[in-house]
């Protein structure tokens, strides 16, 4: 349970085949949590102990049959499926934590459970790139209402903020022609990609995966559980923001030049952190 | 215990009839090899014992033409050099931290020969060597670098060029991402020669406390306590097999291509992601640490079990007993010969203590469940080490190999001859360009010049998390590898396959300066350098020469442009590798291709500065004269004509305080960005700078020129006027500054000290576009919209 120095604890589970680890263990650290990295094979009812967890992102049993369905049959994740679903306990899960979310079916969540949608193949765009897979910076609206999810409720409404993507099957869709509709009326589309001006269209500069609606993040109907494809940690300092964005965080990052202190200033990924370690604060009193 | 009774009869045998049997084994020594193995262990050799010499004896493994070579020219010692060329990676200084010495570790090599037969698999198994050569040092694996070399696209063969382009950035993202090891740099170059024989270069980084290196050797510990070889990783089977020997010869013809497929070993990144990356090795190096036990670990790479168990052996002067029926196969059946010289991926050979062993079986085999990772993945004890220098090795009750260490790994030597090539190309007659503009719009979207954007968006660079310039945003890319350190690193690879063309001495002495230039470019300090030297035949005196030629130029720039604040000493060469027999079927060389990477380090990662222009107002300032260097030029390629003849070439001392002074500039915060002069000359510089990085730039320029700037110095009887196409394209080095506003003067001083002149050229301007002028007269003016899509596209129209 929480630290006796008022640090809540989360776990940050490991697959084989997870590529974050450590720099999601700094992001999370430097937001005021512990974060111990829990491997899979490690006793499932020691997830118990911890306030929430992480999925972070890399290439979990190789992406075998679709990315992220394995880890799914991992005990851990039945675990952490029942203390998410019977506790309120909140998991944040990043790019293939995403996808281990949506297999898992705690993403989008309206039947626990279920498999409602899938993160398919990016629409890949033949003009900007010769391959499937797409690392580049994009930006996000925040376009949930304030406090919908817990992961996100540090950020205002309508907040637009840099971070990088890095995935080949990122592309959040469905089969279910009512279920976008429900997501929507549900207030559950947390961040949808966007240009600099925070303008959400289609156009493959913008949504660079071809999701539906441009979603990058969905929560669940409850608000504790958070996939988003993008990833947070690697936006979790001014240091990490490129010149070459050209937007107020390249500006300033310039004027902090010759800083280092001021270049470890949390970036705009870290308020998913804060928020992260604000929702454990609020389950579990100090 | 009886010798196994395949034995290669050598004794009694003809040369012909035995090189009848060696062709019949699929080995690629000579006759007079052969007969010096049996000389060597004192008997007619076994088939086992033939083929691991075929391995250990290739040109891959035992650089038998150009060990000499290397030895003679290549400095590879200076005082930040923590372990120089002798092991799987080199080692430089990085900084001191908490009480502690980090070094930088680098590797470099290359996967030539099976990128052109699959290039998937042979991109991807190149990464993954790679990291294992800087994994087993003890280190963390931290960047990549990507060196590409392909055919022509819009030749005749350009559609097998574009499936070779495809595969090998497929097989480098699948691979490389997978892992979780972000990609720092790299550089791709098109020219026909590589049509039938692509250049797979990989560079890898790895960051070490000096404490925590570990040495690919036996411990000389183990002399007093029994020692236990492990073999840890995947299964053997017959993939790769033959490998070594494959990188060693010229491609051939369609069908021996499709019999070489099998020598291409098969990748998986989920297997080693478990073993390297921050998890199995290092969970069994932290342990053996805690326990104060010293450990050795050796990759298995080139020339398989073999090659890692007998150099891990030798470099321990000990020897070793194997028992082959404890290794862990992934098929039944296999000769003996094919589990000792297989290349299968993923493995590692280890040095432990006997009674560490145990432990050490239950960390890989349980903690990390290698078992359950891949089937029957897993580490065995193997065999153990003894004091006798002999290498043995058993396998159904027989002894299939049993030879003094020595005579396996020190391998064989060839004195080579070398005669010059005569290089008859003339500079080209034309007139100016009527539009100056149109034609920087076609160097800009030249398929040697355009953004790379089209390939590196396939790789991931930022995982880690410890980015601070990313690839395209500037020559060189930095990251902040050490958590809580300001210290950074920065990696640049550089090679122009054109000039080495042209004349090998001058593309081996530019791959050097260009690379510590785009270093330099950043602001960070040129630390240590690695090569990959890519050639053809070594047998061809003519080849041999553009080899030999390529290494005097390494060298002689490698000395003369000396490290910084250590008083003269040589840039360190403290890694390399050496490809030889790249050519075509039909006896074409590639061009000559020494790549460079260079390893530079900066005390404060907040201080880099990448090259997008970043204030309108802001001058903008040049050093390094321009001259008529345009062999090999952009500007020629992108104009169709022809090669021309006057390579750039480096004037020591110019070029070594051009670096000195901007890195200096830049560590005070003189300048604001920064773009070194290479292809394309000054006017790409300068549109680069304007399109930034990812092509988000807003800012324009403004050049306000002068017909006495291009004026070539000289006495004044020979003063030459530089015609401005040729002034604004040539590639002679150099680099271009946006000064950071009210620091004018105390740069200009500063480059004063270094008997620089700097030359203002103008300034930044909110205008987006790029114009010049000559006297007033304008020379050309381009919208950015418009270079963005030259520039931009330029790949996507040549690839897709």
């Amino acid at each position: 349970m929480t630290e006796p120095s008022g640090r809540p604890r989360v776990a940050l589970i490991q697959f084989p085949g997870s590529n974050c680890e450590w720099e999601t263990k700094r992001a999370a650290e430097s937001a005021g949590m512990d974060c111990e990295i829990y491997r899979w094979n490690r006793p499932a009812e020691g997830l118990i102990a911890y306030d929430g967890y992480i999925i972070g992102g890399g290439f979990s049993y190789q992406d075998r049959v679709r990315s992220g369905v394995i880890a799914t049959k991992e005990p851990i994740v039945g675990t952490l499926f029942d203390q998410v679903t019977q506790e309120g306990k909140p998991v944040l899960g990043i790019c293939n934590g995403a996808q281990v979310l949506v297999e898992a079916g705690l993403v989008p969540g309206l039947h626990p459970g279920e498999v409602e949608m899938a993160l398919a193949p990016n629409r890949p765009n033949p003009k900007e790139r010769l391959g499937a897979f797409v690392c580049r910076w994009v930006y996000l609206k925040h376009t949930a209402g304030h406090g919908r999810c817990a992961l996100s409720a540090g950020m205002p409404e309508g907040y637009v903020w840099p971070v990088p993507i890095a995935h080949g099957e990122g592309r959040f869709t469905t089969r279910q022609t009512d279920l976008l509709d429900q997501l929507l009326s549900n207030d559950q589309v947390v961040f949808q990609y966007c240009d600099a001006s925070g303008r959400i269209d289609s156009d493959p500069a913008i949504n660079p995966n071809g999701a539906l609606a441009n979603i990058a993040g969905l929560c669940n109907p409850e608000g504790n559980v958070l996939a988003m494809m993008p990833h947070p940690e690697r936006a979790s300092y001014l240091r990490q923001l490129p010149y070459e964005l050209n937007d107020d965080w390249a500006a300033q990052r310039l004027s902090a030049w010759g800083n280092a202190e001021a270049m470890l200033q949390p970036g705009p990924g870290r308020l998913i952190f804060d928020s992260l370690r604000e929702a454990l604060l609020k389950r579990v009193p100090a | 215990m009886d010798l196994d009774e395949r034995i290669l009869p050598i004794s009694t045998l003809s040369d012909e009839e035995l090189q009848e049997q060696l062709t019949a084994l699929g080995a690629g020594l000579t006759p007079f090899e052969a007969r010096r193995v049996a000389e060597l262990i004192g008997r007619d050799p076994t088939v086992c014992e033939i083929s691991i010499f075929n391995v250990e004896w290739s040109e891959h493994c035992s650089y038998k033409s150009s060990r000499a070579t290397l030895k003679e020219f290549l400095p590879t010692d200076a005082p930040n050099v923590m372990l120089g060329p002798q092991e799987d990676a080199g080692i430089v200084f990085f900084t001191e931290f908490e009480g502690k010495r980090y070094g930088i570790v680098m590797a470099h090599e290359s996967h030539n020969h099976p990128s052109q037969v699959l290039p998937n698999e042979g991109a991807a198994t190149g990464i993954g060597g790679i990291v294992r050569d800087v994994d087993c040092m003890g280190a963390r694996v931290i960047a990549t670098g990507d060196p590409l070399r392909f055919g022509d696209p819009t030749g005749t063969n350009g559609e097998h060029c574009k499936w070779i382009v495809r595969g090998v950035v497929d097989g480098i993202w699948q691979y490389g991402n997978a892992l979780g090891v972000p990609n720092l740099a790299g550089d791709v170059y098109f020219h026909d020669s590589f049509d039938d024989n692509c250049l797979v270069n990989v560079v890898a980084l790895g960051l070490v406390a000096e404490e925590d290196i570990i040495h690919s050797a036996v411990p000389c510990e183990a002399f007093d306590e029994p020692y236990d070889m492990i073999l840890v990783g995947k299964p053997t089977d017959d993939s790769g097999y033959g490998g070594s020997a494959f990188a060693s010869k010229i491609i051939g013809s369609e069908e021996e291509k499709a019999e070489d497929r099998g020598a291409v070993q098969v990748p998986d990144p989920f297997l080693k992601n478990v073993l390297a990356m921050r998890k199995a090795n290092e969970a069994v190096r932290r342990r053996a640490k805690e326990l104060g036990l010293k450990i050795g670990i050796k990759d298995i790479g080139g020339g398989g079990f073999a090659c890692g168990s007998s150099e891990i052996t030798d470099a321990g002067d000990m020897g070793v007993e194997i028992d082959l029926d404890e290794v862990h196969v992934g098929l039944e059946h296999l000769l003996p010969e094919v589990v000792t010289c297989a290349e299968t991926q993923e493995r590692y050979v280890l040095a432990v203590p006997a009674t560490f062993t145990p432990e050490v079986l239950r960390i890989y085999n349980e903690d990390w469940d290698l078992p359950n990772v891949y089937e029957n993945a897993q580490a065995r004890v193997v065999g153990r080490y003894i004091p006798e220098q002999i290498y043995r090795i058993t396998y159904q009750d027989k002894i299939v190999c049993e030879a003094p260490v020595k005579a396996v790994t020190s391998g064989i030597a060839y004195d080579r001859t070398e005669q010059p090539r005569e290089y008859a190309g003339t500079e080209p007659q034309f007139y100016q360009p009527g539009d100056l503009g149109e034609t920087l719009l076609r160097v800009l979207g030249h398929m040697n010049v355009c953004s790379r954007a089209y390939i590196y968006r396939d790789y991931d660079t930022e995982v880690q998390g410890f980015a601070v310039i990313r690839p395209g945003e500037a020559g060189a890319g930095v990251m902040a590898p050490l958590e809580g350190s300001p210290a950074a690193v920065a990696l640049a690879v550089d090679g122009n396959p054109l000039y080495g063309l042209i004349d090998p001495y001058w593309g081996g002495a530019t791959a050097v300066a260009e690379a510590m230039r785009n270093v330099s470019a950043v602001g960070a300090t040129p630390a240590a350098l690695t090569d990959c030297l890519n050639y053809g035949n070594p047998e061809s005196p003519e080849s041999f020469w553009e080899f030999r030629q390529g290494v005097r130029g390494i060298a002689d720039a490698a000395r003369n442009l000396p490290l910084k604040d250590y008083e003269g000493a040589p840039t360190p060469v403290i890694s390399g590798n050496v490809s030889l027999y790249n050519e075509s079927a039909a006896g074409k060389a590639v061009a000559p291709s020494p790549i460079i990477a260079c390893t530079g380090v900066m005390l404060d990662f907040s201080k880099a500065v990448t090259m997008a222009l970043k204030r309108p107002g802001a001058a903008l300032f040049m050093v390094g004269p321009r001259k008529d260097e345009l062999g090999g030029s952009a500007y020629y390629q992108a104009m169709s004509l022809g090669l021309g003849r006057n390579v750039p070439q480096v004037e020591w001392e110019l070029e070594s305080n051009m670096m000195f002074a901007v890195i200096d500039a830049i560590q005070v915060g003189h300048v604001a960005a920064c773009q070194d002069i290479s292809d394309g000359g000054l006017a790409v510089a300068i549109s680069e700078m304007a399109l930034g990085g990812f092509a988000q730039g807003k800012l324009g320029a403004t050049l306000a020129l002068t017909a006495g700037q291009m004026t070539l110095p000289g006495p004044e009887s020979e003063e030459q006027f530089l015609r401005p196409d040729k002034w604004l394209f040539t590639e002679s080095s150099g680099f271009v500054m946006e000064a950071t506003p009210g620091h004018e003067p105390a740069l200009t001083e500063l480059f004063d000290r270094y008997n620089l002149q700097l030359v203002k050229l103008g300034e930044v301007t909110a205008d987006p576009s790029v114009e010049a002028t000559l006297d007033g007269e304008r020379l050309l003016k381009v919208g950015l919209e418009q270079m963005k899509e030259a520039w931009l596209g330029g790949l996507g129209r040549v690839l897709k």
